[in-house]
């Protein structure tokens, strides 16, 4: 699971370039699946056919990250967000480019406080001396993602982009598996949730699937004061029942928790008020899709150090190819 | 039943947000009782049609969201009392010393704590209470708690429905089982009149989460013409006047750019000539009803929205008039009855 989560999340691929994650996972899957093809939005859907219910699995493969707005003429890159970028924990972080090329995000030594540290005081810099130097290496437009390499350790992986790598990397290694089913399961790897849950609406919509599952992060309470009530990292899966894009069907909702218990796998559930996943835009498609979510526990969501268990990742796996085949 | 009772009977049903799967039968029973048939949909949306008469009939949806706001719980702490969040918009500040139902393995009664003033210290006597440190109190253990709620079950006010004078109600949920009461009203008004067109009216979910059950409604129903109910803010000391209107005055009628022109003016002529008290809503944007995604649904649906003013919108003494029931079921059922009548003359075609 480690080799598959770390090929996943050292793939480019901001809301909206999404490419070269789709490629990275057509090469594990496609001599498991019947049918692969990508869609106008970049959606990639696998499908393994079968003759019972249509259900969709969904992950996002885009991750957040930074726009170049303006070039200065001392070849300074001002940038906007792509997606949540929280601008503190930005600061300082290295940032790569599509063709490679390493930035660090700094900030506007006059501010007075770090509070007025917002994105529009801090830049990009490449090194470049010019902007024409700088228009050598990159153009307005152009997106970086923070770096942040897979590290394993203590039974925890830490890294950039497990939003939503995790949960391409559940539905890539479920899809292997090739769970026994009279299902016809269709394994979506969604782009631009970051931005919208754009890309699950057209693919929801192309599928028309009898229901949905959003695999994706729930962020946790168990850390040093933070808000209580949230789910821990190693507890298990996280069953969602309601975030602010979607309540979970109930009958869904019951139906991964019958699942859960009929095969002890542990799990907690998901209610939380910010933050939306994939099942916000399926649920509401084409005259009502049926939809839940089984989220991964993920510590500093949105930053270039994420943090997961590996157990609650192996258990979403689990529970995912016991709900698929009922 | 008269318009009184039937409204106490809505607002007795449970339906919090997302967990409308509770009541569907209840308000599908109230519905078969006017219509030829009623089902329920995945999602819990409740479909009554009344065929039409006529030749040719058209397809009319009149919708009233039928899901209340609530609470759920987030967890439940060693001493059993359980944390929460909000279902919908709720007030922080309405919600100290309220009395409410805990929907877990069984329905229980639980109370929400509120510190006495002896023990707020001076410094913190005006300070509101955030969501996050109220909590709900079952009188259990964490144990017994424990095994009669999970996090995930959804929690409703309990407030009996108050009988004031002048034709007034209060209690919880007003918003929005007064536009249901108005759809029932609106059936029953049918039954006295022959309509050409097939009425679907429908109790949809999820309007306070995001017009849940609109998108769904308006894709499977596909209507010619789309009339949503809902609640306006009736008339308070210190509300803007041009965000809200007198109970007892009427129906509010909208008008706005995602309405129909046409039916908008054409709706207000028929209140006139008809004598049913209305007044006018200027809605400059998308209304924040189930109007804005009937309006923009498939090709765009023809839109009507019919409010009913109500009093303390979002708490647990919600007040409206029956007479403004009656007055938007009236205007409703005539307006499907007799739109193709009505002298259309000087109207443009948009």
């Amino acid at each position: 699971m480690f080799d598959t989560i770390s090929m996943l999340v050292n793939a480019f691929g901001p809301s909206g370039r999404e490419n070269r994650v789709a490629e990275v996972v057509t090469q594990m899957i496609k001599d498991k699946v019947d049918e692969i093809s990508s869609d106008a939005m970049g959606n990639l859907i696998a499908v393994k056919k079968g003759s019972g219910k249509k259900i969709m699995l969904a992950a996002h493969m885009d991750e957040i990250g930074l726009i170049i707005t303006t070039i200065d003429d001392k070849g300074f890159l001002r940038f906007g967000t792509v997606g949540g970028v929280l601008p503190l924990i930005s600061l300082g972080q290295r940032v790569v480019f599509e063709n490679g090329l390493t930035g660090v995000v700094w900030y506007e030594e006059s501010i007075e406080s770090m509070k007025d540290a917002k994105i529009d005081k801090m830049y990009i810099d490449i090194g470049a001396k010019t902007r024409e130097q700088a228009r050598e290496l990159v153009e307005i437009g152009d997106m970086a993602v923070f770096e942040g390499r897979p590290v394993e350790q203590n039974g925890l992986i830490i890294s950039k982009a497990l939003d939503d790598r995790v949960g391409c990397a559940i539905l890539a290694e479920l899809a292997r598996r090739c769970p026994a089913t009279d299902n016809e399961i269709y394994y979506v790897f969604t782009t631009q949730e970051e931005v919208g849950l754009r890309g699950a609406r057209t693919a929801a919509y192309a599928i028309r699937p009898d229901l949905a599952i959003a695999i994706d992060v729930t962020r946790t309470g168990d850390t040093p004061k933070s808000k209580p009530g949230a789910v821990s990292l190693g507890e298990g899966p996280a069953i969602k029942v309601k975030d602010n894009s979607v309540i979970a069907h109930p009958r869904i909702r019951e139906r991964l928790v019958d699942c859960a218990r009929e095969n002890g796998i542990p799990f907690q559930f998901e209610v939380v008020d910010k933050g939306g996943t994939d099942a916000g835009s399926i649920h509401i498609t084409a005259g009502g899709i049926p939809s839940g979510g089984v989220s991964i526990p993920t510590r500093f969501i949105h930053s270039a150090s994420e943090i997961v268990d590996i157990k609650d990742v192996e258990n979403a796996a689990r529970l995912l190819e016991a709900f698929i085949k009922f | 039943m008269e318009c009184r009772d039937l409204l106490k009977k809505l607002c007795s049903i449970n339906a919090v947000i997302g967990r409308e799967d509770a009541a569907a039968q209840a308000i599908s029973g109230i519905l078969s009782d006017y219509c030829d048939e009623v089902r329920v949909d995945a999602f819990y949306n409740v479909i009554g049609l009344r065929k039409g008469q006529g030749e040719n009939p058209r397809n009319v949806l009149v919708s009233a969201h039928y899901d209340q706001i609530g609470l759920i719980v987030t967890g439940i702490d060693e001493n059993g009392f359980l944390r929460f969040t909000n279902m919908g918009g709720v007030d922080p500040k309405t919600l100290a010393a309220m009395e409410v139902t805990v929907h877990g393995r069984r329905d229980l009664h639980g109370v929400i704590g509120s510190k006495p003033p002896h023990l707020i210290p001076p410094e913190d006597s005006d300070k509101p209470v955030k969501l996050e440190d109220m909590l709900i109190d079952i009188g259990y253990g964490a144990e017994q708690a424990r095994e009669l709620v999970s996090v995930g079950d959804v929690v409703s006010f309990r407030f009996p429905v108050l009988e004031l004078k002048n034709n007034r109600m209060a209690g919880r949920s007003m918003d929005n089982r007064s536009s249901v009461a108005a759809l029932v009203e609106m059936l029953k008004e049918l039954e006295r009149i022959r309509h050409r067109d097939n009425v679907y009216a429908v109790a949809t979910v999820q309007e306070e989460s995001g017009l849940v059950g609109a998108f769904m409604t308006s894709w499977n129903l596909k209507p010619d013409l789309a009339i949503a109910i809902d609640v306006c803010h009736g008339d308070m000391p210190d509300a803007p006047s041009d965000e809200s209107f007198p109970l007892g005055k009427g129906v509010a009628i909208a008008v706005g750019p995602i309405l129909s022109r046409k039916h908008t003016r054409a709706c207000i002529k028929l209140a006139r000539q008809e004598k049913i008290p209305y007044q006018i809503d200027a809605e400059e944007k998308d209304t924040g009803t189930e109007a804005a995604v009937y309006s923009s649904a498939l090709e765009g649906i023809p839109t009507l929205l019919l409010s009913i003013p109500a009093k303390y919108m979002h708490t647990a003494v919600e007040m409206v008039s029956l007479d403004d029931i009656g007055a938007a079921a009236r205007l409703a059922a005539r307006y499907i009855a007799f739109r193709d009548e009505l002298d259309q003359e000087g109207d443009s075609n948009d």
